[in-house]
């Protein structure tokens, strides 16, 4: 078992010194980061601009400037409407000394129309701006034209405040919606990403093994399914930890998303497609579940194929298949999240090869039968046993054969042996 | 013990007794069986039939891991890993205590002039520092037996020089080394006992000295000095000369059963043949393993040795 153990720790040890694993930890979240901020900033990256309000109104002009200055996006003055003003300042924005004229007509608080010139008119951050500043003091204006306090509406205005939640066996989880849909989201693609990334690097170790003949020696002092087991755990060891660094990166990332988006950009973030989703124990267990059954039922097969080749160019023909069962049940998440019920759901969640994939994907979008889970995880384990128990035959040949991959037929003679 | 495998019997009904404390050759050409026989001696390969006893008793070669090194024919380590890491991995596969074996392993790097690579990657290493490497891995912790498949291939004379006086040290420190080659000249100089086995089967075995008693035959060997003037008849003479094995200004024969070594002196010197040498010999291992193994299978070893 102290052999078990020192395999083990070789993987692990040799795996987060390299520098690829370092690499691999630091891209992930950067990429995660982009994808969830990047389409903000990008649209938003445009900077302070200077733009002159031409007042057809005063003081309202004033009153305007000075609010939309408040903000980070303009930088706001003002001038009095007289002939031949605007002209002159669009003649300014044309020789870019000038970002944008906000013109004011004298009929602006009477039927709320006014033009916005500038060099750039697509940034929908401008005009969200321009439209909030202009709507809310309008509406003041208006209202004390009409006798009302502001201050008085102010009060009276209920703030609607709806909030979704998945209800998970009759108890509420705390997740919504929106937060269920992007927690289902990265849940797939991570379970994706990691299962075959280590289940390759699995493959990789197995093959440096055997080609480099070290195997022979370990091979003359433990048991090969004792090899197999330290290297599955180590390697397992070495994606956990994988994981805990990306979901604290991850984790402080969202949390700190709308500062960074206002940080970035000037503006609070409205409305995001991706909120912070809030991971239940149940959600959590789950998905450790199935990344541990799936992991173990994949990095067995991996070591098998890594097993049965001599030659990396072998091993990558030679795991396309496996590849393919995994692609599959990765791809089948985006039916998975259209229809978490249908029958294909159920399906792809109960079969062994696809349910770590698809199961923890089908229980953070929507409510699961306790039924259902536990038949899955059932069949889950008996799969794991079953394809250990061939794979560690087909490996304990193999990493001692040499010469050209096997056909099905000697597999087959493999794993009937002793 | 035997072992087939598809098609064909690598090792057909063998039988070795290993005394212990003693070096111990296993020759043949290539294809012999050699390598397989290691392998079913080290557990890695299970006999079809029959059965390997370690140390007197009972239990396999991986149950005795920590008394059994193994240097495989086709050397290799992980290539990223650091010289002093792998040493202690391994080490640790045959059960010593990791801190044991850091410190053992520095000592054997100091020995073998290694002691600055000790934190750098295999990788970058050369070939021979490698091969030293691996051989400290084989030795690392105090086997009691220690096989080695072909250690001498590919090393360069220093490394071959320093492997010797290892195999030689560990014999004196009473440890049992098996090792088989093809190389005759090293069998002949290093072992005590040896077995020769050709297509899977044993041929001879037991002490040198044995082997060469039970080789029938006067054996001469003869030199020549520039003209071998008309030696080539009279090597050819069958009433005098039985085999002869010549090399142009040196030959090895055996004699007829009867003749007179006289004789074919005199034969020689009246034949005109200038006469640097003519030495009556026991035949050297490698003129036996020859008659043994038969020219074909010779060749191929000797084609392998090059």
């Amino acid at each position: 078992m102290s052999k078990v153990w020192a395999v083990a720790r070789r993987e692990f040890v040799e795996r987060v010194r390299s520098r690829w694993f370092w690499i691999s930890s630091a891209l992930v979240p950067v990429f995660f980061a982009a994808v969830v901020l990047l389409p903000t900033v990008l649209t938003e990256a445009s900077g302070t601009k200077r733009i002159v309000v031409v007042d057809g109104t005063p003081p309202f002009g004033a009153k305007v400037a000075d609010a939309l200055s408040e903000g980070r996006v303009f930088r706001a003055s003002h001038v009095a409407a007289a002939s031949g003003v605007v002209d002159s300042l669009v003649a300014e924005v044309g020789a870019k000394r000038l970002d944008g004229v906000l013109v004011l007509p004298p009929s602006f608080l009477d039927d709320g129309a006014a033009e916005y010139r500038a060099s750039n008119v697509s940034s929908l951050r401008d005009v969200e701006e321009l439209d909030r500043v202009l709507g809310q003091l309008g509406t003041e204006v208006r209202l004390e034209r009409a006798g009302i306090d502001p201050a008085l509406l102010a009060r009276t205005q209920l703030p609607i405040n709806l909030t979704t939640n998945k209800i998970s066996g009759s108890q509420t989880t705390g997740e919504s919606s929106k937060q269920s849909f992007s927690l289902a989201y990265f849940m797939g693609i991570t379970l994706y990403t990691v299962i075959l990334m280590y289940g390759v690097n699995v493959k990789s170790s197995v093959l440096e093994e055997k080609t480099t003949r070290i195997v022979e020696v370990l091979v003359s002092s433990v048991r090969p399914f004792a090899l197999l087991l330290g290297k599955v755990l180590g390697v397992g060891a070495v994606s956990l930890f994988q994981l805990a660094l990306w979901g604290a990166a991850g984790r402080a990332l969202l949390h700190e998303r709308a500062a960074l988006v206002s940080r970035i950009t000037g503006l609070s973030a409205a409305s995001d497609l991706f909120q912070v989703p809030t991971v239940s124990t149940e959600t959590g267990a789950v998905f450790v579940a199935y990344f541990l059954g799936g992991f173990f039922l994949y990095a067995a097969m991996f070591a098998a194929v890594g097993a049965m080749s001599s030659s990396e160019q072998e091993a990558q023909q030679a795991q396309q298949p496996i590849v393919l069962v995994l692609v599959l049940a990765f791809v089948s998440m985006f039916a998975l999240l259209g229809d978490p019920n249908s029958n294909l759901s159920i399906a792809l969640s109960v079969i062994p090869f696809t349910s770590p994939i698809a199961m923890p994907v089908r229980w953070a979008a929507g409510d699961l039968p306790p039924t259902e889970l536990g038949v899955s995880l059932a069949l889950l384990a008996v799969a794991i046993v079953g394809v250990t128990w061939i794979a560690a035959r087909i490996y304990r040949v193999g990493i001692l054969m040499t010469g050209k991959r096997p056909g099905i037929r000697e597999l087959a003679r493999w794993v009937r042996a002793g | 013990m035997t072992k087939r495998f598809a098609g064909h019997v690598a090792v057909n009904d063998l039988s070795l007794a290993v005394p212990s404390g003693v070096i111990y050759g296993l020759l043949g050409p290539n294809g012999a069986g050699k390598t397989t026989t290691i392998r079913m001696i080290l557990d890695i390969f299970i006999p079809d039939e029959g059965s390997v006893r370690l140390f007197g008793g009972v239990g396999t070669a991986r149950e005795h891991s920590a008394r059994v090194g193994y240097l495989p024919e086709e050397r290799g380590l992980y290539r990223k890993m650091r010289v002093m890491d792998v040493l202690v991995f391994l080490a640790e596969m045959r059960g010593l205590e990791r801190r044991v074996a850091r410190e053992r392993a520095a000592a054997w790097l100091e020995r073998l002039g290694l002691a600055a690579w000790r934190q750098r990657r295999i990788d970058e290493l050369s070939k021979g520092m490698q091969q030293k490497v691996q051989f400290i891995s084989t030795v690392l912790h105090e086997p009691t037996l220690v096989v080695l498949d072909e250690p001498f291939a590919g090393l360069d004379p220093v490394n071959a020089q320093v492997l010797k006086d290892v195999v030689v040290e560990l014999r004196q420190s009473g440890t049992t080394v098996l090792f088989s080659t093809h190389i005759m000249e090293q069998a002949e100089r290093l072992c005590d006992r040896l077995c020769i086995i050709a297509r899977g089967r044993k041929l001879v075995d037991g002490s040198l000295a044995d082997i060469k008693r039970t080789s029938t035959g006067q054996h001469v060997t003869i030199g020549f000095d520039g003209d071998s003037g008309g030696a080539a008849g009279v090597l050819g003479d069958a009433t005098i000369v039985k085999k002869v094995d010549h090399y142009g200004r040196y030959a090895e024969l055996e004699l007829a059963p009867g003749a007179d070594p006289q004789r074919l002196l005199r034969a020689l010197v009246e034949s005109g043949a200038r006469i640097a040498r003519f030495e009556l010999v026991e035949p050297s291992l490698h003129k036996i393993f020859i008659d043994l193994v038969g020219p074909a299978d010779a060749a191929e070893a000797e084609g392998g040795a090059a």
